[in-house]
C-alpha cells in the first residue's frame, strides 16, 4: 500500500467516522491504521479545524462525530485533488 | 491631438490593468474554500500570488488613473512634477515589489516541498523583490533594468524546467508553458513600463497576450473549483 499523504489520511479518518455516524476514539485509532502518535496530531488538527467533535453518549462514553464542516470536507475532497493536481501544487 | 493619443493610451491600459485585476481576485476568492479546508501549503501560495498580481495591476493604473482623472496635485498643492515623481516612483516602487513576490509565490507554489527545506526561503524571496522594486526606482540606466529582468527570467526558466524535467509521466498538463508565458510576459510588461518605447510597437500585443494568459488560468481555476 503507497504510503498516503496528509489529506488523505485526513479523509480517511472523517470517513471512518462518517461512515460510523459516532465512533469512540479507540476503535478510530485502530481503525485509521496510524500510529497513536501520529493519531494524535490528526486528532487535534481535525479538532482544531473543527472537522470533528466530541460528544458523551448514554452511558458517559466520549464519542466522535463529525461536523458540518467535515462533511463538506469530505464533499470537497475530489475537487481538491483534482486541483492540486491540475495546478502541480 | 496629443492629449486624446494620451487617454486612448490610458485607457487601453487601464482596461489591461482591469482584465489582469478582475482574473486575478475570481482565482483568489474562487480559491478561498478549498484552501480554508485543505489549508495546503501549495494552494496558499497559489492564491498569495494572484493576490498580489491584483494588488500590483490596481498601482500600475488605478493610481494613475486616479491621480490624472481627479488631478489630485491641485488638491494636495503641489507642483505638478513634484506631484509626478512622488507618486509615480511610490506606485512603480509598490508595482515592482508586488509584481515580484507575485511571481515568486507562484514559483513558490509548485516548488513548495523542495524549498521548505531550505529555511529563510521566503524571506529570501521577499529581500529579492524588495532590492528589485528599489533597483527600478534609484536607477536610471535602462541596461540595468534588462539585465536584471533577463537574470530573473533564467533564473525562473532554470527552476521551472528543472521542476517539469523531475515530474513524473503523469504529470501531463501543459501547465508549464502556461506559467512559463506568464513569466515572459511579466518580463515584458516590466520593460514596457521601465523603457516606454522599447516595446511600443508590441504593447497592445503584450496586453492581449498578457490577459488570455490570466484568462486561461482563470478558465483552468473555475472548471477544477466547479460551482456548487
Amino acid at each position: 500500500m503507497a504510503k498516503r499523504n496528509k489529506l488523505e489520511i485526513m479523509r480517511d479518518i472523517l470517513n471512518i467516522v462518517q461512515n460510523n455516524k459516532e465512533i469512540k476514539p479507540t476503535p478510530l485509532l485502530r481503525q485509521s491504521n496510524i500510529s497513536s502518535s501520529r493519531f494524535k496530531k490528526y486528532f487535534s488538527e481535525l479538532s482544531d479545524k473543527d472537522f470533528i467533535k466530541s460528544v458523551y453518549g448514554e452511558r458517559n462514553e466520549k464519542l466522535i462525530v463529525l461536523t458540518n464542516k467535515g462533511e463538506r470536507f469530505l464533499e470537497k475532497y475530489k475537487t481538491i485533488i483534482n486541483f492540486i493536481e491540475e495546478f502541480e501544487l | 491631438m496629443m492629449q486624446e493619443l494620451l487617454i486612448g493610451a490610458l485607457s487601453i491600459e487601464i482596461l489591461y490593468s482591469f482584465v489582469i485585476i478582475i482574473c486575478s481576485l475570481m482565482i483568489y476568492f474562487g480559491t478561498k474554500e478549498l484552501y480554508e479546508l485543505s489549508t495546503h501549503r501549495g494552494l496558499k501560495y497559489f492564491r498569495l500570488a494572484f493576490l498580489f498580481f491584483a494588488i500590483a495591476y490596481f498601482f500600475r493604473s488605478f493610481i494613475k488613473f486616479v491621480l490624472i482623472y481627479f488631478d489630485t496635485s491641485t488638491i494636495i498643492n503641489l507642483s505638478p512634477r513634484i506631484f509626478d515623481k512622488i507618486f509615480g516612483q511610490l506606485t512603480l516602487l509598490i508595482f515592482m515589489y508586488f509584481s515580484s513576490m507575485a511571481i515568486f509565490y507562484l514559483l513558490n507554489s509548485v516548488m513548495w516541498k523542495k524549498w521548505d527545506k531550505k529555511p529563510g526561503i521566503i524571506y529570501l524571496l521577499h529581500g529579492t523583490a524588495t532590492l528589485i522594486a528599489l533597483v527600478s526606482i534609484y536607477s536610471k540606466n535602462p541596461v540595468t533594468y534588462l539585465g536584471l529582468n533577463i537574470l530573473l527570467f533564467f533564473f525562473i526558466a532554470i527552476v521551472v524546467v528543472l521542476a517539469y524535467k523531475n515530474k513524473t509521466k503523469t504529470a501531463k498538463h501543459n501547465l508549464y508553458l502556461v506559467y512559463m508565458l506568464l513569466f515572459i510576459f511579466w518580463i515584458l510588461n516590466i520593460i514596457d513600463i521601465l523603457i516606454p518605447n522599447f516595446l511600443q510597437a508590441f504593447q497592445l500585443l503584450v496586453y492581449l497576450a498578457s490577459s488570455t494568459i490570466f484568462l486561461l488560468i482563470l478558465y483552468k481555476v473555475i472548471k477544477r473549483t466547479g460551482v456548487d
